[in-house]
């Protein structure tokens, strides 16, 4: 009986060991043939948008590429955002790279740093949007070409803000209002706002709202500007919401998805997202969309109301076998008739100035104040290497945190931050 | 195992190992009439079996167990970062990644919440498995049932506990926050488990307890189901109650069990991941943080490698000294 285990053990171990390296020449030979028709095939990873609708899109653009590159395989992967970052670094480590990928804007830098991406040629600013293509590139390079971006604006419940008898804020100061009037006016266990404690992407444009800035460039590197008195301001702003009441209390550990959760159970007024999670409300309570109301950001102290652009770049993989295709599947994707299947879905803006214009974005006035955010009022964190890992880590929210639960001042809070980001920047 | 009567015919493959040395010796006394190279032959051909039926456990051991802790505790003492991951050309730094382990606020805090959390997590563990053990082990109605239904807990996968959970302690969807509301504590309304540090770990203590106990319990029972039961009778004439009659006679006995479970739990209970990654990430400051997490935090997202390894380490450490220190008592225990 032992004998016969050790052997199944054996024979399942030759499986697995023989399982593991049969991918291993999976694209050997895949090269574009000199003549410049393109074949073989390249394995594509991009993040899961969540909705099998979504998927479907993106699985169209593989079929339909092969369609009309015949004798060329498009094998598309969904990799959840959650884990995309570790999934880059072991891909990368172990030399397993997707030949095609789409990046989080504030990871490009970093694995471009590592020598790991593709610089991408003839990238003119006009035909994308500016911010994105500033946060693709280092040292004066471009390694990803903007697929779709996206930035938060303001999305409000019509019917409280009027039971409240206010209108939608554009200041910090009539969004403190606001929040008050709500809060004593609308009842039912409403909170006005929902400023979450895990959400970087609400709490760090604050600081450039309040006049200040996250981080200056001095040559190849950087420094932390957030030891600043507009950066303090901006995290006691934020947290003021949370002290007085007016933001509920478990939303100190909350992440976005649960700020969002709770606007859609209508526990919530006022909620800072982007036309994605716009969209994805009105999918999940149809009857909402009615009741909502779309503004841009409320604008801070020095009269900016900037929001973060966020989205995602495409980039190829300096270990790909088939740069070629890899290359022409990312520009089919960029084609503005092929974009705007994905982004209208999706609920972000294209990447694209074509893709934007096709899109009929700023012709529907529930979603214009998110495109006018995002082309008008919008900017990127600090393109350095090391931010993904700052993000990665979340070094923000922690002291945002202790803002909020009154364990710190605003002051201490950016000193520290700001500490620990020279550290990350300098190490 | 040994003295048992084996059915002739049916070699065991124990037999080589047990025979070699009576081969060796009896080779030895008969020396002189045979060359050494035969009696090495014979030896290398005696072991040849047994070295290549271990060969597989041993490249699975060394492959998935000793590389990968030489490999961490190597990185310990380098700076390898991401692009020294990838391409090679890290330094060495020498002791440089324990020093900052034990200098930084947030990796000494994960360290310390490792072992205190782990150490209630263990006693929670053993008194409620104990509990459910002593149930179960009573004649009732039905009890077998129950003891299926013990195992369910156990079968659950930690990450999905964890997400189900966090949901059951949600501040304003959640079952529990309802349930002691609804019994009048006010207080309840709302309250938001994971904004504290320690209310965040009341509720995964809760989880890691329902998690871990089934197994605990069903080891117990099935140490409570050998204790005879003429020694509880014959205490039971002596005039032993039920709380002497466990303090005194089942105790002791199942001593040996216990330890060896307290061993299991603690190595459980400190290298606990998956219920803090996923509960405990919204606490301010990542106060509620453990080793392994801080560990997987620092290395993966952060990049650095060499300092999410020291931390590693340094929890393996942890975990050496609390195992030995059982053994040990174990050890003193048999011989007392």
């Amino acid at each position: 009986m032992r004998k016969f285990s050790v052997a199944v053990v054996g024979v399942v171990l030759a499986a697995v060991v023989a399982a593991c390296g049969g991918s291993d020449d999976q694209q050997t030979g895949d090269k574009a043939t000199a003549s410049g028709k393109l074949s073989g095939s390249i394995s594509v990873w991009i993040m899961d948008p969540g909705s099998p609708k979504i998927q479907d899109v993106v699985k169209q653009y593989g079929t339909d590429f092969e369609a009309a590159h015949p004798g060329t395989k498009v094998d598309i992967q969904f990799v959840p955002w959650a884990q995309a970052h570790d999934k880059f670094v072991t891909a990368m480590a172990g030399g397993k790279v997707p030949d095609v990928a789409e990046m989080g804007t504030t990871w490009t830098p970093e694995f471009a740093d590592q020598g790991g991406l593709v610089e991408q040629p003839k990238i003119s600013k006009g035909d994308y949007v500016s911010s994105l293509v500033d946060a693709a590139t280092l040292n004066g390079k471009v390694y990803g070409k903007p697929w779709y971006a996206g930035a938060r604006a303001l999305i409000y419940r019509k019917d409280m803000l009027e039971k409240a008898g206010v209108e939608p804020p554009t200041t910090w100061d009539e969004t403190m209002a606001a929040a008050k009037a709500i809060k004593s006016k609308v009842g039912g266990g409403v909170y006005p706002v929902s400023f979450t404690g895990l959400s970087e992407h609400m709490y760090l444009p604050t600081i450039w709202q309040a006049g200040g800035q996250i981080a200056t460039q001095d040559g190849e590197t950087w420094k932390s500007a957030l030891n600043s008195p507009e950066a303090a301001k901006a995290l006691d702003y934020y947290a003021s919401f949370y002290k007085d009441g007016l933001d509920p209390k478990a939303a100190v550990g909350w992440e976005e998805p649960d700020a969002q959760t709770a606007f859609a159970n209508g526990d919530v007024a006022m909620l800072i997202a982007g036309g994605w999670t716009y969209n994805s409300i009105i999918a999940t309570k149809p009857e909402l969309e009615k009741k909502m109301g779309t503004a841009l950001t409320p604008a801070g102290p020095s009269g900016q109301n900037t929001a973060f652009a966020g989205g995602s770049h495409l980039v190829q993989f300096q270990e790909s076998k088939n740069k070629d295709l890899g290359a022409a599947f990312i520009d089919f994707m960029l084609e503005p008739a092929q974009l705007n299947k994905f982004t209208s879905e999706i609920g972000f803006l294209p990447g694209t100035t074509d893709g934007i214009k096709a899109s009929g974005y700023l012709d529907d006035p529930q979603r214009k104040p998110f495109a006018e955010q995002l082309l008008e009022h919008s900017a990127v964190y600090p393109p350095s290497p090391k931010w993904g890992g700052l993000e990665g880590a979340n070094i923000f929210d922690g002291e945002i945190q202790k803002v909020m639960k009154g364990q710190a001042t605003g002051q201490e809070a950016v000193a520290e931050l700001a500490k620990k980001m020279d550290e990350e920047f300098a190490g | 195992m040994r003295d048992q009567p084996r059915p002739p015919g049916i070699p065991e493959r124990g037999h080589a190992v047990s025979s070699a040395p009576a081969a060796v010796s009896a080779g030895r006394s008969k020396s002189a009439s045979r060359p050494p190279a035969a009696v090495a032959r014979r030896a290398v051909a005696r072991l040849t079996m047994p070295v290549l039926l271990l060969l597989p456990a041993m490249v699975i051991i060394v492959g998935l167990v000793g590389y990968p802790l030489v490999r961490t505790v190597y990185l310990s003492f380098t700076d390898t970062g991401l692009g020294e991951l990838i391409y090679g050309g890290s330094t060495w730094v020498g002791l440089d990644n324990y020093k900052e382990v034990f200098a930084d606020e947030h990796l000494r805090a994960s360290l310390v919440n490792t072992v205190v959390f782990g150490t209630v997590c263990v006693i929670g563990t053993m008194v409620f498995g104990f509990c459910v053990a002593l149930l179960l082990n009573q004649r009732l109605r039905g009890n077998w049932f129950f003891a299926i239904a013990v195992l369910l807990p156990w079968a659950v996968p930690a990450l999905a506990a964890s997400a189900i959970f966090k949901w059951l302690f949600d501040s304003r969807y959640g079952f529990v926050n309802w349930v002691l509301v609804e019994l009048g504590f006010s207080g309840f309304e709302d309250y938001a488990w994971f904004a504290g540090r320690f209310s965040a770990y009341v509720a995964i203590f809760i989880t890691v307890v329902w998690q871990s106990f089934p197994f605990i319990a069903l080891s117990l029972l099935a140490g409570l189901q050998t204790i005879p039961k003429e020694t509880l009778h014959a205490a039971a004439v002596d005039g032993a109650g039920p709380w002497n009659r466990f303090r005194l006679v089942t105790l002791p006995l199942l001593r040996p069990i216990v330890a060896v479970l307290v061993v299991f739990s603690t190595i459980w209970d400190f290298k606990i991941f998956d219920q803090i990654y996923v509960m405990a990430a919204g606490v301010p400051d990542r106060a509620a943080d453990t080793a392994a997490v801080a560990a997987y935090r620092e290395g993966f997202a952060l990049s650095h490698y060499g300092l999410g390894s020291s931390v590693a380490v340094v929890l393996f450490v942890i975990l050496l000294i609390f195992s030995l220190l059982y053994v040990r008592l174990i050890g003193r225990e048999g011989t007392a």
